[in-house]
């Protein structure tokens, strides 16, 4: 026999995917997001976007080096983190701080664990909590997007030498704290928000870069879903739960509160319930467990937005469940079929 | 080959330089989970030595030189007509004749099909399922008996139906083969002693042919962990058994050949063939027009579960369905990363096991979590690695820690 034989267990064929396609799906995905960011925030995006992916890129090279590792950057993981943290950032957000969050997302989020799958909480909210409790005036700091009339309510404009102006959340909010039940003001607040529907559907709103436009997040999630990149179990445990802890204040009092549906439009409740929630590494294995992370993000959010000091509680609740994950994979363990063996 | 069924292994009947001749019973045991094993040809030992086994390493075999003489054994299909009457035979005969004849589970596990139709009182057989789902991809020796010999098939399954005195019969054939379908119903009409035996088309699924699937996806019951089908009362047998056990009682032939097929791209003519048990993978191969110049792995077996062999000299068993020879092509390039945790091992595993904690706990050498989450409950069917875009081999990790247990408890050698 003069040929070479390979031996090896089996299977001996196997599905063409790999944790790249995964990733790369994922950017594919993210793409509409993308395309809407430039539309309403100009370049800015773009440069926050590129500086994200490429501090990222480098940061990890460099612990990859430092570790004596082999070179991961192949795998495109540092990428997604990279997108989804500037997605989840400010549009004017200096570049000095997306490059201390990406490296921060990176170093500390994800490679003193040890690298990809071994990461606790999801890389890039590691790196937004982090510029969130460092430079909390430049991380609620709104660009008007550049298609919207300038007609709208100015929160601050001395602030910064950009227009800005609140969220759609922040004005939710607002109306929520104002507790002056006389207060007219009130009324028009959360009418504001409630009235912003259309511009919450397309994007032309504040917000951070990726999250405006709930038309691309959904055809991106969409997307995921239906070429079976994510199953749709978190985001619709996520969204789903969302909008029945945002109906019940809602129905009660739907003067102060902001409907459900404003809800899932508003903020980053789309990009969270199909991005960042369904990050494999940091949510449970089992289709129980997911439904349970799901419904705790949902859930989470809205009571941070609700009852809590922050307008925004996706962040927040999805490092939360994260770091639960492990206690839900311990209560979801699987039962084999046949039922468990009495052993 | 003296082990070529689960349970005692034979004892070798026959001595260096005897002349041995076509169905000459050469190794036996006296356990009761055992089968014995006949020559197929004529012929004489040339050797009683340790030979290349693609499960057990290396085991002891006899080794028969074929004389120039030998006729080809000739298979007889539909030698048995509609009007067939397994009336004469009574359940202890043909407990008889199949135990004496060797026939094992020739779908692969190779247990002893006599001790399956030993009727227990304790657990009555309330259903029998007739297995004619192929599902590993490439394979179709089970697909041609069921179209060439369908009432030699029809045959085996009275007499199982005689011993264990139950006529719940169902023949479970995958969707993706209508004409065996269309053939078994036709059969099943024209004949007297089968009219009571019912076709059920399955979804074709892998892996739909394990006992455990077929039962769930035809009688919707599920076999304890850890345990087997008797113990819902379902007995399952391969329609190659079925036919071999038509053959043993109506006929009174011992098993010593079987078809195979030889297939994949890695082989210039693919193909069923019947032949000899005990064959070398070798000579199997040259029927099959020999190897390609880019086949790189000649695989007894399935590509989802069958194991890669070094040593072409390697004979077939009772329980060789196929071999499979992969081009270089169909070869997934692996390389292990790091599992992201997708999950899509735990929702392709069909008997509902987490193959991803098994395998990291095998892996760090933690049997005792390994156990914990269920690994005896493994099939190695193969979906786990399949689907894993980590390229980890789930399977492997699984298999390997089974291993380990297994001699942690003394049940293996080495």
């Amino acid at each position: 026999m003069t040929q070479n034989i390979i031996v090896s267990p089996s299977p001996h064929i196997n599905k063409h995917h790999s944790t790249q396609s995964i990733m790369l799906n994922v950017i594919i995905a993210l793409t509409p997001a993308m395309i809407a960011a430039v539309i309403f925030f100009r370049l800015q995006a773009v440069y926050v976007t590129g500086t994200c992916i490429i501090t990222c890129l480098i940061s990890e090279w460099l612990c990859n080096c430092f570790r004596k590792q082999p070179n991961s950057l192949g795998d495109l993981s540092a990428a997604v983190t990279g997108i989804i943290l500037a997605f989840s950032v400010p549009p004017a957000l200096p570049i000095w701080a997306a490059v201390i969050g990406s490296a921060f997302a990176i170093i500390i989020g994800k490679m003193v664990f040890g690298g990809l799958g071994a990461n606790i909480f999801n890389p890039a909210m590691i790196g937004r909590a982090f510029l969130t409790a460092s430079f909390g005036m430049l991380m609620t700091t709104w660009t008007v997007p550049a298609t919207i009339d300038k007609n709208m309510p100015v929160m601050s404009p001395a602030n910064t030498s950009v227009m800005t102006q609140a969220t759609p959340l922040a004005w939710s909010k607002q109306a929520i704290k104002t507790k002056d039940v006389q207060d007219e003001s009130k009324k028009v607040k959360a009418s504001v928000a409630d009235g912003m529907f259309k511009n919450l559907f397309w994007g032309s709103r504040g917000g951070c870069i990726g999250e405006t436009s709930s038309l691309a997040l959904i055809i991106g999630g969409l997307y995921l879903i239906i070429i079976g990149t994510i199953t749709w179990h978190v985001p619709v445990a996520v969204l789903l739960s969302a909008f029945i802890f945002s109906a019940i204040p809602y129905l009660m009092n739907d003067t102060s509160y902001a409907s459900p549906v404003f809800h899932l439009l508003s903020g980053g409740m789309l990009i969270g319930a199909f991005f960042i929630a369904t990050d494999p590494v940091t949510s449970p294995l089992t289709k129980k467990g997911q439904w349970i992370f799901g419904i705790g993000v949902g859930g989470l959010t809205i009571l941070i937005r609700i009852i809590g000091e922050y307008p925004e509680g996706m962040m927040f609740s999805i490092l939360l469940m994260n770091s639960v994950t492990p206690l839900i994979e311990k209560f979801c363990k699987v039962v084999p079929a046949g039922g468990t063996p009495n052993a | 080959m003296l082990s070529q069924h689960i349970g005692a292994i034979c004892k070798p009947l026959v001595n260096k330089k005897d002349t041995v001749t076509a169905g000459q019973l050469i190794g036996n045991a006296d356990a009761f989970v055992s089968a014995p094993i006949h020559s197929p040809v004529n012929g004489t030992v040339k050797d009683i030595a340790l030979c290349s086994h693609p499960v057990l390493g290396r085991t002891q075999a006899i080794i028969i030189e074929s004389s120039e003489n030998n006729q080809p054994k000739k298979p007889c299909p539909n030698r048995f007509d509609p009007t067939f009457d397994p009336g004469p035979f009574s359940a202890q005969q043909i407990f008889d004749a199949v135990r004496k004849a060797g026939i094992v589970g020739m779908g692969g596990a190779g247990f002893p099909a006599s001790v399956k139709l030993k009727a227990n009182p304790q657990s009555p057989v309330t259903d029998i399922l007739i297995n004619g789902c192929e599902c590993e991809p490439f394979i179709t020796c089970d697909y041609r008996l069921m179209l060439e010999w369908t009432n030699q098939i029809l045959v085996g399954i009275a007499l199982i139906s005689k011993a264990l005195n139950c006529t719940n019969i169902y023949i479970c054939i995958e969707d993706n083969k209508p004409d065996a379908v269309a053939i078994f119903k036709k059969a099943v009409h024209a004949s007297a002693f089968a009219s009571n035996m019912n076709i059920v088309t399955i979804k074709t699924k892998y892996p739909q042919g394990g006992e455990r699937q077929l039962i769930k996806s035809v009688l919707n019951k599920e076999v304890p962990t850890g345990g087997i089908p008797p113990m819902i009362g379902v007995l399952v047998s391969n329609v190659a058994t079925a036919a071999a056990i038509a053959e043993a009682v109506a006929g009174d032939i011992p098993l010593t050949h079987r078809v195979l097929t030889v297939s994949g791209n890695g082989v210039k003519n693919p193909g069923n063939f019947y032949a000899p048990v005990g064959i070398a993978v070798s000579e199997l191969i040259e029927l099959a027009g020999g190897l390609t110049d880019d086949a790189v792995k000649i695989i007894l077996g399935g590509p989802m579960m069958g194991f890669a062999i070094a040593d072409l000299s390697t004979p077939t068993t009772k329980t060789s369905g196929a071999i499979t020879v992969l081009a270089e092509k169909d070869l997934p390039k692996r390389r292990e990363t790091p599992c992201i945790r997708c999950g899509r091992c735990v929702a392709a595993c069909p008997v509902h096991i987490n193959p991803t904690k098994i395998a990291h706990a095998v892996k760090h050498n933690m049997l005792d979590v390994a156990q914990q989450h269920y690994m005896s409950a493994c099939i190695e069917c193969g979906c786990c690695s399949y689907s894993c875009p980590a390229d980890i081999e789930l399977t492997g990790f699984i298999k390997t820690g089974k291993i380990l247990v297994a001699r942690q408890k003394n049940l293996m050698p080495k």
